[in-house]
């Protein structure tokens, strides 16, 4: 009902605002955890719809941003789960650049993607949050419902990996 | 800061969604509403004291209906039911006037 009313006083020119607002955060979250531009779009599609019945929930910009981050995270790492996405990027099947990587290389950035791709889900989401979202370890831990303990070791672990995985497919990268 | 942590920020910037992205998400908060719309139109209308007369209306020529039938077959068992008993009467008797004339032979022959 709050909801209902909500989406009334925004009306639906305020409501695509939000949208667009919004959309490539959402759409890049998805985007980096799927690694598959259409499946990024129809769950940031869902994350919307979604919005659009919680509205009466969220209480301020910051607290739509933070519910945005937390139910596209969750929604990705269910939707890895179910298609067990995870093994269709192997890190084997990671490119290896033909040319020396540069920080700003768009082919080291592709083959980064894809090791973020291949990823478990929980430190994907890790990964994704703190580099493209730029949070820091306690809003993460808030974001994902986790200890923040939990999420400085694991973050830890998930960056080792990609170092070590990196410096085997890309040369040194520390 | 060490080249891992640029390359993933470089790797992992935000990217816009394909074009229209918003237009569609519109399109289909339009298409529940529209949905929803009809089913509460739905709900509406039978809260309304004609669609409830409608209602009542249709449930007891429901009623009726199923009790004239059941009636109807009742009645066609029960004379189906008289039928055969007739048929068994008519039968029983034939039988015993044939047994009586097999009777009244079997005696004439005796006589003899």
């Amino acid at each position: 009902m709050a909801a209902a009313a909500k989406a009334v006083t925004i009306g639906r020119a305020g409501f695509e605002e939000i949208v667009r607002e919004r959309q490539s955060m959402v759409f890049s979250i998805a985007y980096h955890f799927l690694h598959d531009r259409a499946a990024a779009e129809e769950q940031a599609q869902e994350v919307f719809l979604q919005l659009y019945k919680s509205l009466g929930e969220l209480e301020s910009p910051e607290h739509l941003t933070r519910w945005l981050r937390r139910v596209t995270s969750n929604r990705c790492i269910d939707v890895c789960r179910r298609r067990k996405l995870m093994p269709r990027i192997g890190l084997d099947e990671v490119p290896e650049p033909s040319i020396p990587a540069r920080a700003t290389d768009p082919l080291l950035s592709r083959a980064i993607r894809r090791m973020v791709a291949s990823l478990p889900e929980k430190w994907r989401a890790l990964i994704v949050l703190k580099y493209q979202e730029e949070m820091e370890t306690e809003e993460i831990a808030r974001t994902l419902g986790m200890p923040a303990g939990t999420v400085k070791s694991q973050l830890s672990r998930a960056l080792d990996f990609l170092r070590e995985k990196a410096s085997r497919v890309l040369g040194e990268i520390s | 800061m060490s080249r891992l942590d640029d390359a993933l920020r470089e790797a992992l910037r935000r990217e816009e969604p394909p074009e229209g992205f918003a237009g569609r998400v519109m399109a289909r908060i339009e298409a529940r509403k529209e949905r929803a719309g009809a089913w509460d139109g739905l709900m509406a209308a039978w809260r309304g004291p004609r669609l409830r007369w409608a209602g009542a209306l249709a449930g007891a020529v429901l009623l009726i209906g199923t009790a004239a039938y059941q009636e109807t077959q009742r009645a066609e068992g029960e004379q189906a039911k008289r039928q055969v008993m007739l048929a068994l009467r008519i039968t029983g008797a034939k039988l015993d006037l044939a047994r009586a004339r097999i009777q009244r032979v079997g005696y004439g022959l005796g006589d003899r």
